[in-house]
């Protein structure tokens, strides 16, 4: 076989930082090959290098055998036949599905676009693909799985025989997850070559051949993933041996006094009639497919969004739902810690010392009722070094941490304030296995010093192996009220969150 | 003095420049840096800095203010029919600060209540406030405001220096304070950089922007009671396109016109500018036509600056790196 991607040498500098050092992998033609790190290990660096995002680098990079400096993203899917499909599919959403497809080159007759090529074209791809959506309709009304299958019809269409996926499973349901790994088989089968990034363990051993692991910007080594085991892998991301399992190893904290209380709460987000109780020390999760009214209840409890209907008691007095809103609800004593880091989690300009202290400005005023700069830093610092983040430093602007971290200084916020009820919404999301370990054991001491929880996630492990008790939504609604012991198997779970 | 060339590297390199045009002014007419001719560089950018210092508030929000303009009429127009019929001059400059509170509340309740886009809200308000001044002034001038009045702004301190420039001083100090020592400072900042984290960390972002767009009104409201004072009379048409230039103060000195950034040392600094070289083109007799010219260079080179930093950045470290 030969060598589809060829890396020597790459280095690779932003402003203070050495983020990628002398990296030389290669990838063979035809296999799907993952690539594996810590966030900050330097994955997303490499692919933006490999598809142009980045022009300038240290070192070569060849494609089949051949140098390539591509300038941009463009030249990088036209002239290389190789693209990415991202994270966040980014997509027109006011354009057809042909037209996002095939944008910036699209078919032409003279002046005028072809639209009837266009779909053409474009719905023999889907068909291959199996999928259930047409070239015709509008892209604003695709499940993010579809997004997921357009990009890859968008990548298809260009005749791309590399294809890097970047975190795709992260917004797909179950099913979707499934249809997209029947595609990877299939491109594969074709001589596609693959590139994998996930946190997922499950998912490289499901459908990779080999795992290239990265560390702290250096490449580290290549597994045959027939032959390597899932703490193998772990240990060569880590550096060292890590549980990333859920689990419970504290005491449970769970007392009967309710601290939150919903009763038929209702809101124009998409829940209805949404009633449970949390209890002081204890930590709930609420597990849901993908749209089943989690967030957006929480944001709602949270102040973020409406509340139409039902009401909220929180330690046993009733909450005005009407002028609700989230300086009130960090007044009363709720956190959240949103889904989206990138976009609901901090402030892109601000630094991490910033980030940290913009829920609790009260507690760095000075005699005079000014804040001190000096104040808020020593509180950042503080934090820096009990949640052990990494680069330790507060000054640093937030954007430019790695996903763990990042959500280490949100963290870091709510931990400087007062509240004692905290809602993480996919805690783990995009996190990598060291910080994820970490990030139970926090939860954990939260409720040791008396605090409560409420854990919305995805992933069943996770809110199998951290919660006291289980609420299970499903289409804006509370299916199932589960205690610990009763959760059964994943199956059941399941069965639950669609409505059985 | 090293954190202080790091926070405001932006501002002191305009400074700079700023100076570099002083000196080659200087070089063709010695009479530039004279010390009278000083004072007249403050002087002009005495209107222009307190409307930009008002305008960089709904700027770092993420929004914006066309309205300055007709408020800063309004409030003309209000404290003159005052301050003429005999009312106690403190308490017609009180009105006059609270009409300009009101109308900018009034901007703020179409951005929050409403959720206009500010651009489209501030443009209807830009016509709104304008008409207003017409109806009830009939088009015609306020005169006769009593020197009493006047001489509050428009007299002299020492070294003949009128107080306005010390009104316009103490407005920048107390707005350095309010943006980087205050906790409404920190949550203007927020939310203008990330409106949705910023709500999701607990802060009321309806009231901030009630507070930024009230900010512009009374700054721009103070800078009408100014003009009022240096001219005697209000006119419902005073104060027309005055909001470019706001806007080109600001973004000189650095304020980022998607919102988060900008201090009121860089606002300061960027008015300065604009004053230095209205000042300089009349000094070395150049065609004050000309002066629109450079205003429109300078403030696209001011923005390509901002652009190219992080180039200049990228560079730098990785000199450092390779050493």
């Amino acid at each position: 076989m030969s060598k589809a991607v060829e890396f020597v040498k790459i280095n690779k500098h932003f402003p203070g930082a050495h983020v990628l050092k002398d990296i030389s992998f290669s990838v063979e033609e035809g296999e799907v090959t993952a690539l594996l790190g810590e966030n900050g290990a330097g994955k997303s660096t490499i692919l933006n290098i490999l598809h142009g995002v980045y022009p300038e680098y240290e070192g070569d990079v060849l494609l089949h055998g051949k140098k390539v400096q591509f300038r941009n993203p463009n030249q990088a899917i036209v002239e290389g036949k190789i693209s990415k499909v991202h994270q966040e599919t980014l997509i027109v959403r006011d354009l057809t599905v042909g037209q996002n497809v095939t944008l910036g080159h699209e078919p032409t007759k003279g002046f005028f676009i072809d639209y009837a090529k266009m779909h053409r074209d474009v719905n023999a791809i889907l068909t291959d693909l199996h999928c259930n959506f047409r070239s015709e309709e509008l892209a604003d009304k695709l499940t993010s799985g579809q997004m997921q299958m357009m990009a890859i019809a968008r990548a298809l269409y260009h005749k791309s025989n590399i294809i890097s996926l970047d975190e795709p499973t992260a917004s797909l349901s179950i099913r979707e997850t499934e249809a997209l790994f029947d595609v990877i088989k299939q491109l594969k089968a074709q001589g596609v070559t693959i590139l994998y990034v996930s946190h997922r363990l499950e998912e490289i051993f499901r459908i990779c051949d080999k795992a290239v692991i990265m560390r702290d910007g250096e490449y580290i080594t290549t597994l045959e993933v027939a032959k390597t085991t899932r703490d193998e892998l772990i240990h060569a991301m880590v550096g060292r041996a890590v549980s990333a399992v859920a689990s419970r190893n504290l005491p449970c904290m769970a007392s009967d006094e309710v601290v939150l209380k919903a009763e038929n709460l209702t809101g124009p987000t998409g829940f209805k009639d949404v009633s449970f109780e949390l209890h002081k020390g204890e930590i709930l999760g609420f597990f849901g497919l993908v749209g089943a009214g989690r967030t957006e209840t929480m944001r709602a409890i949270f102040g973020a969004d409406m509340i139409t209907g039902g009401k909220v008691f929180m330690k046993g007095k009733r909450i005005p739902t009407g002028s609700w809103n989230t300086s009130k609800a960090l007044k009363a004593g709720i956190g959240l810690i949103p889904e989206d880091r990138k976009t609901q989690g901090f402030m892109k300009l601000s630094s991490n010392t910033q980030n940290i202290s913009i829920s609790s400005l009260e507690d760095y005023a000075n005699a005079f009722g000014f804040l001190s700069d000096d104040k808020k830093l020593k509180n950042a610092e503080h934090f820096f070094k009990e949640l052990e983040i990494h680069p330790n430093k507060p000054e640093y602007l937030t954007l430019n941490m790695s996903g763990g971290n990042q959500q280490k200084v949100i963290l870091a916020r709510w931990m400087s304030t007062k509240v004692d009820i905290i809602i993480f919404d996919e805690p783990t999301k995009g996190v990598d296995v060291g910080a994820k370990a970490e990030i139970y054991r926090l939860m954990e001491e939260m409720i040791q010093n008396g605090k409560s929880i409420i854990v919305i996630s995805s992933e069943l492990p996770e809110v199998m192996g951290l919660s006291d008790r289980i609420i299970v939504m499903g289409e804006g609604k509370v299916n199932a009220v589960l205690n610990r012991g009763e959760y059964g198997t994943s199956d059941q779970m399941l069965d639950y969150a669609i409505g059985g | 003095m090293k954190n202080f060339v790091n926070k405001y590297k932006r501002e002191l390199v305009v400074l700079l420049a700023t100076f570099g045009m002083g000196l080659i002014f200087t070089v063709m007419n010695p009479n530039f840096m004279r010390v009278s001719n000083i004072i007249t560089i403050l002087q002009q950018m005495v209107l222009n800095g307190v409307l930009a210092a008002g305008i960089m508030f709904a700027i770092i929000t993420g929004g914006i203010d066309l309205s300055i303009g007709c408020t800063f009429a309004i409030t003309g127009i209000v404290t003159a029919s005052m301050a003429v019929k005999g009312i106690n001059p403190w308490l017609a400059i009180l009105a006059g600060l609270a009409v300009g509170a009101v109308l900018g509340a009034f901007n703020g309740f179409l951005v929050t209540g409403l959720k206009l886009q500010p651009f489209i809200a501030t443009l209807g308000t830009m016509s709104l406030y304008r008409g207003i001044a017409y109806v009830i002034t009939g088009g015609m001038p306020v005169t006769g405001v009593p020197s009493v009045y006047r001489n509050i702004f428009n007299g002299r301190m020492f070294g003949n220096v009128r107080w306005y420039i010390l009104v316009m001083i103490i407005i920048f100090i107390l707005i350095h304070i309010m943006l980087s020592r205050t906790r409404t400072g920190d949550y203007l900042y927020a939310v203008g950089d990330n409106e949705e984290a910023a709500k999701l960390s607990g802060v009321n972002v309806v009231k901030v922007k009630y507070v930024a767009y009230i900010v512009c009104g009374i700054c721009s409201a103070a800078a009408g009671l100014i003009m009022l004072a240096s001219l005697g009379s209000a006119e419902s048409t005073a104060g027309l396109g005055y909001e470019t230039n706001a806007i080109a103060a600001a973004a000189i000195g650095g304020t980022r016109m998607a919102g988060g950034r900008g201090t009121a040392f860089g606002t300061f600094v960027g008015a300065l500018m604009l004053a230095v070289l209205r000042v300089g083109m009349v000094v070395i007799n150049v065609d004050s036509f000309w002066q629109y010219v450079v205003t429109g260079i300078i403030i696209i080179v001011a923005s390509y600056f901002e652009f190219i930093q992080q180039d200049i950045a990228n560079f730098l470290a990785r000199r450092r790196a390779a050493k």
